[in-house]
C-alpha cells in the first residue's frame, strides 16, 4: 500500500464490522444509519393517526378492520452518515518518547476510520488545525475521495499552538446536518474552554468520539537526572530535576485527564485516553464493536 | 572553641563538594522537546514548598556531614579561655589579679575567684602543649616561667593576698616583656573586673595599647571576667586608730555588698594583746561606720590586735589590724597676736586638756623660735609665712602636719603654698556673709561617723578675707566665694579659713563650727605619730627600711610565711611593730563596665569572656571530636531518611500506560 499509515490487514480485518453511531443521522441518500425521519425501510417504527393529506397507500387497513379508524403504520427511515475527523495538527502532537509520534497515531486511525466508513457507504471528512491553519477537506462518500483524504494526512506537519477549541467551534456552526465528529488530539488546551466546545458540538446534535492521544513518556515522566525540557508549541524552556517534581506532576496530569473524561462525559462524548504504544487493532475492534447496538435494542 | 590541629579546618572546604556537584548537575542537564508542558510548569510551582525543602535539608546534611568530619579531624577542644578563639600560641602571658577582693566567692559557690580563674587557665593550658606560661601576678608584678600549668595552684605567687591591683602596671609590664621575647604571643587576664584594680582612667591605658600595637606580632588579649553575683560578704576596714591616753579609739567601716535594706547584726570580736572581747554590731544600711574604743591594760604600754567579724563571701576582708605605742601628748601651736581670736582659738585647740590636748601660743613676732618638733596641728591666725619660717612649715607640711591659716587682721602681700590673702571686704549695711555650701564628704566640715552634719549654716560674716590660689575649695559663702580651701602636701594638708574667730568679723568664736574643725585638725595631725603603727599593704611604710627583718607577730587566719610581705597582719621591722592592712579600694563594690573594658584594648584583638561558674570542675577543657563524629552520623544519617523514595498513596490510580509496581 502506497500510504505507511494504512495497514490493508487491519483494514481487511475490521472490515466486517460496521461502524454505527449512537445518534440518529440526517442523510440525504439512503445508508445504514438510523434517521430522525420515517421512512421505507422494514424497520417498523409507530402507529400514529392518520390527518387529511396522508399519502393512503399508507393506511393499515388491517388496523382499520380491528377498530375502525384510520392508523397510518410509519417505518424507521435508514440513512447515510457524515464522518468528520478533527485532527490536532499542534507542534505538541509531534512529540514521541520511545515509539511513533502521535501526529502518526492520530494518522493511522483517521486514515483507517475513513476507509472503514467511505467503505460502509458513509462520507468521511478531514479538518486539520493549529492556531494559524484549520485546513478541511469535506466529506464525501466517493472512493476516490479517500486518495484526497490521504495525501492530506500524508503531507501533515505539525508546529504551532493548538487551535483545536476554535476548530470545532467552527465545525459545530459549519455543519448543518448530524454528523459524527471523530477528534484526535492530545487536548492540551483549557480544559473549559474545550468543554464549552464540545457543547456547542453536542447542541448541534453530532455524535462525538474523543481519542485522546498521549504519550507513554508523557504519562510516565520517569527521567532520573536534571533535564532542560523545550516545549514543542512556543519553544519556551524549563530546566528541572524530574525526581523532585514527579509526584506534583503526575498528580497535575491525574487532575487534568479526570477533567477532561469528565467534561467529555458531560458532553456525550465517547472518550478515549489512548497511549500511542497501544496496537491499533485491538483499539478499532473495541471502538467499533462498543459502538453496536446492544441486542434487542432498536 | 579550639583546634589541636587547625590546619586541617581546610577540609571544611570540602563541604562546598555536595553543592558544587548539585551545581554541576544541573548545569549537565539534557535537553528534551516536551509537549505536556503545562503539567511541568504546574509541577514546578508546587514543588517550591516541602520538596524544595527537603531538598535544601539533604543538601545541607550533606554539607554539614562533611565539615563535621573536618571538624573532628581537626581536634576541637571545648575550653572557656581557649574557646574564644583557635591556634596555638607559642607564649601565654598570664596576668593574675591576686588582690584581696579575689579571694570573694561566687554567689552560692565556696570557692574563690582567684582558685576559679587558676583552674580555668590551668585546664586550658593543658591542651597546649608546648606552650611556654609566663606569669605576672599583681602583687610582685615581675614575669615569673611557669614550668607547668599543673603547679599554677600550687605555687606561692598565685597565692591570696591582701594587696591591691593595678591591672594597667601588669599589662605595661607585659608588653615590656613581649618586647623583648619573641612568638606568637597571648595576653590573659584573670581579674574580678574590679574597677579600682583596672583604674580605666589611667592614662597608662594609652601606652600599654601602643606598646603591644608596635609589637612585631600582635598579641592577642583574652580576659577572663569573674565578675559574676558575689556572695554575701561584708568587709571591715580601720579608718584611723590613736591612742587617746588610756584608750584606744578606733574608727571603723564596715560595708555590706548584698542588700541593704534588711538590718543584720554582727558579732564583732576586738583581740586586743591576746584578749578577745566580743561585742553585736547591727548594721542598718550598706555603709556603717562607728568608733570603738578600747581601754589598754594598765601595764600594756604598746601593744597590738585586730577586729574581726565572722568568715562570709571573702574570707581576706574580715579583719583589720592595728598597733599602738606609748601615749604621747597631743600639742597644737597657735600663731596669733594676743586677742579675743587667739584665745578662741586656743579654747577650740585644747578644750580644758581634752585627750591630754595642749596648745602653745607663739606671737607672730617670735616666728624665729618656731620648732614642729612633736607638734600635731599649728593654727595660723597671722600674715601667711614667709622665707624660713615658710620653709619649716612646708616641711612640716610635707611630714604629715595640718595648718590652718585663718584670715589675718592686717594686710600683707605674702603668698605660701602659691595661695595669698586678698583684701578685707565688708558685707552691705543689715546683711551678712553667709555659709551656703560645703562638702559633706571631705575636709575638716564633713559629716560625722554618724552622718550628723556640722552646723555650718549657722555661720554668718561681716568681715571677710577671701583664699587667692590654687586651692581646692570645699565650702564657699552664699555669694559663691570661699569659706574654705585646701592645699594637699605630701602627707599634710594647709587650710585656709576667709574668717577670724573674732566677733567683729564672725561668730565663727561660737563652737558649732570651730570646735569641731579644730579637733579634727589636731586628731588628723595627731595620726602622722599614731600612723607610724599603721600601713596599708603595698604601700612604701608597709616595707621594712634598710637593716630591719620581717616577723609576723599575730596568728589570725592561715599565714603563710612565704607570701608574708603581701598578707594583712602584725608585722615587727626590727624594733617596730606594724599592723598592715589592705588597701581601701579592696573595697570599692563597683565593677567595670564591658563597654570600658572594650575599650581599653581598643585596637587590638581583645577577647572576653565571662565566667560565672562557680566550681574548678565546671568548664574544663574537653576533647569534642567525639561529638563532631556522632553529629556527622547523625546528618548523615538524616540525609539518608529524607533521600527515601516517598511511598506511593494508595488512594492514588495509576496512570494508562505507566508501568505500575504490581
Amino acid at each position: 500500500m502506497k500510504y505507511e499509515f494504512l495497514d490493508s490487514g487491519l483494514l481487511a480485518r475490521l472490515g466486517s464490522i460496521p461502524l454505527e453511531t449512537r445518534v440518529p443521522m440526517l442523510g440525504n441518500v439512503a445508508g445504514k444509519h438510523r434517521s430522525p425521519h420515517r421512512g421505507s425501510s422494514v424497520e417498523f417504527a409507530e402507529y400514529r393517526k392518520y390527518v387529511p393529506g396522508d399519502d393512503t397507500r399508507r393506511l393499515d387497513w388491517k388496523a382499520f378492520a380491528r377498530s375502525d379508524r384510520f392508523y397510518i403504520k410509519e417505518f424507521e427511515a435508514d440513512t447515510n452518515l457524515r464522518a468528520y475527523f478533527v485532527l490536532d495538527a499542534s507542534g505538541s502532537m509531534k512529540f514521541h518518547g520511545q515509539g511513533e509520534s502521535k501526529i502518526a497515531y492520530a494518522n493511522r486511525i483517521a486514515a483507517s476510520l475513513s476507509y472503514l466508513l467511505v467503505n460502509q457507504g458513509d462520507a468521511a471528512g478531514l479538518s486539520v488545525c493549529t492556531d494559524k491553519l484549520h485546513l478541511e477537506v469535506p466529506p464525501s462518500r466517493r472512493p476516490a475521495h479517500l486518495q484526497y483524504i490521504f495525501d492530506t494526512i500524508g503531507k501533515l506537519e505539525p508546529s504551532g499552538d493548538t487551535g483545536l477549541v476554535p476548530a470545532l467551534h467552527t465545525i459545530a456552526e459549519k455543519i448543518g446536518q448530524r454528523a459524527f465528529v471523530v477528534i484526535l488530539s492530545d487536548l492540551f488546551t483549557d480544559p473549559q474552554a474545550f468543554s464549552d466546545a464540545l457543547q456547542h458540538l453536542r447542541y448541534r446534535k453530532h455524535d462525538i468520539c474523543v481519542f485522546h492521544l498521549m504519550d507513554p513518556q508523557e504519562l510516565g515522566f520517569e527521567f532520573d537526572r536534571p533535564h532542560r525540557f523545550v516545549d514543542m508549541e512556543d519553544g519556551t524552556s524549563l530546566v528541572v530535576e524530574p525526581t523532585l517534581i514527579a509526584d506534583e506532576y503526575h498528580r497535575a496530569l491525574r487532575d487534568f485527564l479526570t477533567t477532561v473524561k469528565a467534561k467529555c462525559h458531560d458532553a456525550a462524548a465517547d472518550y478515549q485516553l489512548v497511549p500511542t504504544n497501544t496496537p491499533l487493532e485491538p483499539l478499532l475492534r473495541d471502538f467499533l464493536t462498543a459502538r453496536l447496538p446492544k441486542k434487542g435494542h432498536t | 572553641m579550639s583546634f589541636l590541629q587547625p590546619l586541617l579546618l581546610w577540609g571544611l572546604l570540602a563541604a562546598a563538594i555536595p553543592i558544587i556537584i548539585h551545581l554541576l548537575n544541573r548545569r549537565r542537564h539534557k535537553t528534551v522537546m516536551w509537549a505536556a508542558m503545562q503539567f511541568l510548569l504546574k509541577a514546578t510551582r508546587e514543588s517550591r514548598g516541602k520538596k524544595r525543602l527537603r531538598h535544601i535539608l539533604i543538601l545541607t546534611c550533606r554539607a554539614l556531614g562533611i565539615a563535621a568530619l573536618a571538624t573532628a579531624a581537626a581536634r576541637p577542644l571545648l575550653s572557656n579561655v581557649l574557646g574564644w578563639g583557635s591556634g596555638k600560641p607559642d607564649l601565654v602571658v598570664l596576668l593574675l589579679d591576686r588582690s584581696a577582693s579575689m579571694e570573694a566567692t561566687p554567689k552560692n559557690g565556696t570557692v574563690p575567684r582567684r582558685e576559679l580563674a587558676l583552674e580555668r587557665v590551668k585546664s586550658a593550658l593543658a591542651d597546649l602543649e608546648g606552650t611556654r606560661l609566663v606569669l605576672i601576678d599583681s602583687a610582685s608584678s615581675q614575669p615569673q616561667d611557669v614550668p607547668s600549668p599543673d603547679v599554677l595552684t600550687s605555687i606561692s605567687s598565685t597565692a591570696a593576698t591582701d594587696t591591691a591591683a593595678d591591672l594597667s602596671t601588669l599589662a605595661s609590664r607585659a608588653a615590656e616583656f613581649l618586647s623583648e621575647t619573641p612568638g606568637r604571643a597571648e595576653v590573659w587576664i584573670a581579674s574580678d573586673m574590679q574597677a579600682a584594680s583596672w583604674q580605666p582612667q589611667n592614662d597608662r591605658w594609652t601606652s600599654v595599647r601602643a606598646a603591644l600595637s608596635s609589637l612585631p606580632e600582635k598579641p592577642k588579649v583574652r580576659v577572663l571576667s569573674l565578675g559574676g553575683e558575689a556572695s554575701p560578704n561584708q568587709a571591715i576596714r580601720l579608718l584611723s586608730s590613736r591612742r587617746a591616753g588610756a584608750q584606744l579609739v578606733l574608727d571603723i567601716d564596715i560595708t555590706r555588698n548584698d542588700d541593704a535594706a534588711t538590718p543584720v547584726n554582727l558579732p564583732l570580736t576586738a583581740t586586743l594583746n591576746g584578749v578577745r572581747s566580743t561585742s553585736n554590731v547591727t548594721l542598718a544600711g550598706q555603709n556603717f561606720r562607728f568608733r570603738k574604743t578600747l581601754p589598754i591594760p594598765a601595764n600594756e604600754d604598746s601593744g597590738y590586735g585586730w577586729l574581726s567579724i565572722p568568715g562570709d563571701g571573702n574570707l581576706r576582708d574580715n579583719v583589720a589590724f592595728f598597733a599602738y605605742g606609748p601615749a604621747r601628748q597631743v600639742k597644737s601651736l597657735l600663731i596669733a597676736p594676743p586677742g579675743e581670736a587667739a584665745d578662741y582659738l586656743a579654747i577650740a585647740a585644747a578644750p580644758g586638756g581634752h585627750h591630754g590636748q595642749t596648745v602653745e601660743r607663739l606671737d607672730p613676732a617670735q616666728l624665729a623660735r618656731l620648732d614642729t618638733e612633736g607638734v600635731a596641728a599649728i593654727f595660723w591666725a597671722a600674715p601667711l609665712p614667709t622665707g624660713q619660717v615658710a620653709e619649716s612649715m612646708v616641711r612640716f607640711l610635707t611630714e604629715g602636719g595640718q595648718v590652718l591659716f585663718f584670715a589675718p587682721q592686717a594686710d600683707s602681700d605674702a603668698s605660701f603654698a602659691a595661695m595669698k590673702w586678698s583684701p578685707v571686704t565688708q558685707s552691705e549695711e543689715g546683711k551678712y556673709f553667709i555659709l551656703d555650701s560645703w562638702d559633706h564628704d571631705d575636709g575638716l566640715l564633713r559629716d560625722g561617723l554618724d552622718g550628723s552634719p556640722v552646723p555650718a549654716d549657722r555661720l554668718k560674716a561681716v568681715k571677710r578675707r577671701l583664699p587667692d590660689g590654687e586651692g581646692t575649695t570645699l565650702a564657699r559663702w552664699d555669694d559663691g566665694r570661699p569659706f574654705l580651701s585646701r592645699r594637699v602636701f605630701d602627707r599634710g594638708t594647709a587650710w585656709f579659713i576667709s574668717s577670724m574667730p573674732d566677733y567683729t568679723w564672725s561668730n565663727l568664736a561660737d563652737a558649732d563650727v570651730l570646735l569641731p574643725v579644730s579637733q579634727r585638725l589636731v586628731i588628723e595631725g595627731a595620726q602622722r605619730f599614731d600612723t607610724g603603727y599603721l600601713a596599708t599593704i603595698g604601700s612604701r611604710s608597709s616595707q621594712p627600711r634598710a637593716g630591719e627583718g620581717r616577723l609576723r607577730l599575730d596568728d589570725y587566719g592561715a599565714p603563710v610565711p612565704s607570701n608574708e610581705a603581701y598578707e594583712a597582719g602584725i608585722h615587727r621591722f626590727g624594733e617596730r611593730t606594724m599592723a598592715l592592712n589592705r588597701p581601701a579600694a579592696e573595697d570599692d563594690l563597683e565593677l567595670l563596665e564591658q563597654d570600658t573594658t572594650k575599650s581599653l584594648f581598643e585596637g587590638l584583638d581583645a577577647t572576653f569572656f565571662e565566667d560565672h561558674s562557680t566550681t574548678t570542675r565546671a568548664n574544663g577543657s574537653q576533647p569534642l571530636w567525639q561529638a563532631f563524629l556522632v553529629a556527622m552520623l547523625f546528618l548523615l544519617l538524616a540525609e539518608a531518611i529524607l533521600c527515601l523514595p516517598k511511598k506511593n498513596s494508595a488512594s492514588a490510580s495509576p496512570l494508562p500506560g505507566r508501568p505500575t509496581n504490581a
